[in-house]
């Protein structure tokens, strides 16, 4: 009896939330709906100080356009911009978004989108929705419920993305062949010093390359892998593999890069048995 | 140092303010007296109300400085020129490290002033700020106290400040946040009090009930929050481990209802409180408790069945022997796992029993000896 009292609380709370959510976004009033995005394009790319922080990305002055007013801004990275600008050169397109009416609030994307629905709080108000009857029943009944109720679902949506996870991932495979190769240097390396609070300091090394494409755009890149020793790599010569037609997509070790893949296909799918098995062993053990 | 304070915004010391400062003690105080309150007395409606409350008092918080918020969002920060008069690290091992710096602010619309700020910086860029350099800095409108240096000033205003010959301000037009409002700190621990003792008080009685039973059974005595109601017709004492009712001259439990209102004034407020034993007689009504938090085998009271009684006493007075009895009495318990009511008599032939299960049904007879 008291139990249901507050399974009917929880569910009744965060089914509402979630049917407001769902009702917002059917009507477009969501904050990712409301938001304008644009795209920006990068007029001028500072070169990284050798030696100075990663955390605000490489530091660029953009250009865009308010759709609404037609006003032209020119912007820069400064502070708190959305995402940080790993990859730049000049003329390359990045997405902006701004509240409506507000430009002056802007946020940088790595790439331009249409933006979501924004239905991930409402989606998470219904997972708890259901996640209390199942812990309940977990509870009252014996941990098969457990196993059935979460990893059963989970199991299928994961079964369900599986095959479009490995057809990316094959894509991901073949693209590496169709990359370019240029020669890149590394022009600096950031560094990042913290202190938790036990006093302990943690370094954090960010080399930047620095390349030149086939068809003449110079990319600044923060490339935080895949270099043995970074905090000595300054003024490292190093061969750069690119995808022509986005050359923000780019490695240093191909090879590397493949097995890299190959393995994340490899725990996608072992992911998804293990899952799929504890949902058995609980349908099982019933 | 003459100070011309900025604009006092609305909310300092205001009604509202001092609102918030006791609503945030009061919480701060009554959540977790629920919590403990709620998990001694074993009430959990009161363990999950301190949970839930916080996370209420924080809604109402988002929802109330929501207007504001949007309000701050949609001003558009001002960007000028400003002076570094003196700059000082704060403190730091990490490459980013705070640094204090004092600005002269020279708006492009408005008369100059001074103002201090703390600024985390990187140490590989901080040579580039230097007494007496000119920087580019940001500030809200409405808030020309929080000032904010741009390290990466637009292409147009990096020519304004390398271009710019700015004079410092006076230092007697240092502008500075308003002060914080006191009463805040003044109404808070207030606030947490009362939250506190809104909680506690109300169960002190199950709190120091669960005192005294913590103790060995024969150290248990009646609370002293025992309370007492006479009336020309039943006296009726509760406490924490018994309660009795006593009815006046001339009634009986047996009489129709009788015995419902009784064990309703014991357990009235709708508390669900567990009965270890039942003792019924002609006029009087005893209920020894279960201790709260113990695995006891206990039973509701409420569920005997009461209209079996008088049936269960005419039943043993009959078919007994008894044939002129003078005293009975009835007595419930659930101490060997299943609720038994055992029904004796007692006249002059000597004492008679017999015994019925939870439904009122005989189920053994012990004619009088």
């Amino acid at each position: 009896m008291g139990w249901n009292v507050y399974l009917v609380l929880w569910c009744g709370v965060f089914g509402a939330v979630a049917l407001t959510g769902y009702v917002r976004s059917l009507a477009g009033m969501t904050r990712a709906q409301r938001t304008v995005r644009t795209t920006g394009r990068i007029e001028r790319v500072d070169e990284p100080r050798h030696g100075s922080s990663p955390k605000d990305g490489i530091a660029v002055v953009v250009s865009f356009q308010d759709p609404a007013t037609g006003e032209e801004f020119t912007v820069t990275n400064d502070g708190e911009r959305g995402e940080r600008v790993g990859v730049a050169w000049t003329g390359r397109e990045i997405g902006v978004h701004y509240p409506p009416g507000r430009p002056h609030a802007f946020r940088f994307a790595d790439h331009p989108s249409e933006g979501g629905r924004g239905l991930g709080w409402p989606a998470f108000a219904l997972f708890l929705v259901y996640a209390g009857p199942v812990t309940v029943a977990a509870v009252e009944r014996g941990w098969p419920w457990a196993l059935v109720g979460f990893c059963g679902p989970w199991a299928l949506y994961a079964a369900y993305h599986l095959p479009g996870n490995v057809r990316d991932r094959n894509r991901r495979i073949d693209a590496l062949d169709a990359m370019a190769a240029v020669p890149g240097r590394v022009v600096a390396v950031l560094k990042s010093v913290s202190t938790d609070d036990d006093g302990h300091t943690s370094t954090h090394l960010v080399p930047v390359v620095s390349f030149t494409t086939l068809d003449g755009r110079a990319v600044t890149a923060y490339c935080e892998s895949a270099l043995p020793d970074p905090a000595g790599s300054r003024g490292l010569d190093v061969t750069i593999h690119y995808t022509p037609h986005d050359p923000a997509v780019f490695v240093l070790d191909v090879e590397a890069e493949r097995r890299s893949w190959k393995r994340d296909m490899a725990v996608n799918v072992v992911g998804v048995v293990i899952i799929a098995a504890a949902a058995v062993a609980g349908v099982i053990a019933w | 140092m003459p100070i011309i304070a900025g604009a006092s915004p609305p909310g300092h010391d205001s009604p509202a303010a001092l609102a918030r400062g006791f609503l945030t003690g009061g919480v701060v105080g009554a959540s977790p007296a629920a919590l403990v309150v709620g998990a001694v007395t074993g009430k959990p409606p009161l363990f999950v109300a301190g949970l839930v409350l916080p996370a209420l008092c924080g809604l109402l918080f988002f929802l109330a400085g929501r207007p504001r918020r949007i309000r701050e969002a949609a001003a558009v920060p001002r960007t000028a020129l400003a002076v570094v008069e003196s700059l000082q690290a704060v403190r730091g091992e990490a490459s980013d490290i705070p640094v204090r710096f004092e600005l002269s602010v020279a708006p492009d619309d408005g008369p100059s002033y001074r103002v201090e700020i703390t600024q985390d910086f990187n140490l590989v860029d901080l040579p580039d700020y230097r007494p007496r350099g000119v920087v580019v800095v940001q500030y809200p409108p409405d808030r020309p106290w929080r000032v904010r240096i741009v390290k990466r000033p637009t292409p147009q205003w990096e020519e304004r400040a390398a271009a710019a010959r700015l004079d410092s301000a006076p230092a007697t037009v240092t502008v500075t946040a308003p002060p914080e409002g006191g009463a805040f700190c003044l109404v808070a621990p207030l606030g947490l009090l009362l939250g506190a003792a809104a909680v506690v008080l109300p169960f002190r009685a199950d709190l120091v009930g669960q005192d005294v039973t913590a103790k060995p059974p024969s150290a248990a005595r009646p609370s002293v929050t025992s309370t007492s109601s006479a009336s020309s017709t039943s006296t009726t004492v509760v406490s924490s481990v018994s309660g009795t009712v006593a009815l006046g001259p001339g009634r009986s439990f047996l009489d129709k209802g009788e015995l419902g209102r009784a064990l309703g004034s014991l357990t009235r407020g709708g508390d669900t409180r567990r009965a270890l034993t039942v003792v019924v007689r002609e006029r009087l009504l005893s209920i020894v408790f279960s201790p709260s938090g113990t695995r006891t085998p206990g039973f509701d009271p409420r569920t005997l069945p009461r209209s079996r009684f008088s049936a269960l006493v005419e039943d043993a007075t009959a078919t007994l022997g008894v044939r002129s009895p003078r005293t009975w009495q009835i007595t419930a318990d659930r101490l060997t796992g299943s609720l038994v009511i055992r029904v004796a008599v007692s006249g002059a032939e000597g004492t008679a029993s017999l015994e019925a299960d939870g439904q009122g049904r005989v189920v053994r007879r012990a004619p009088a000896r």
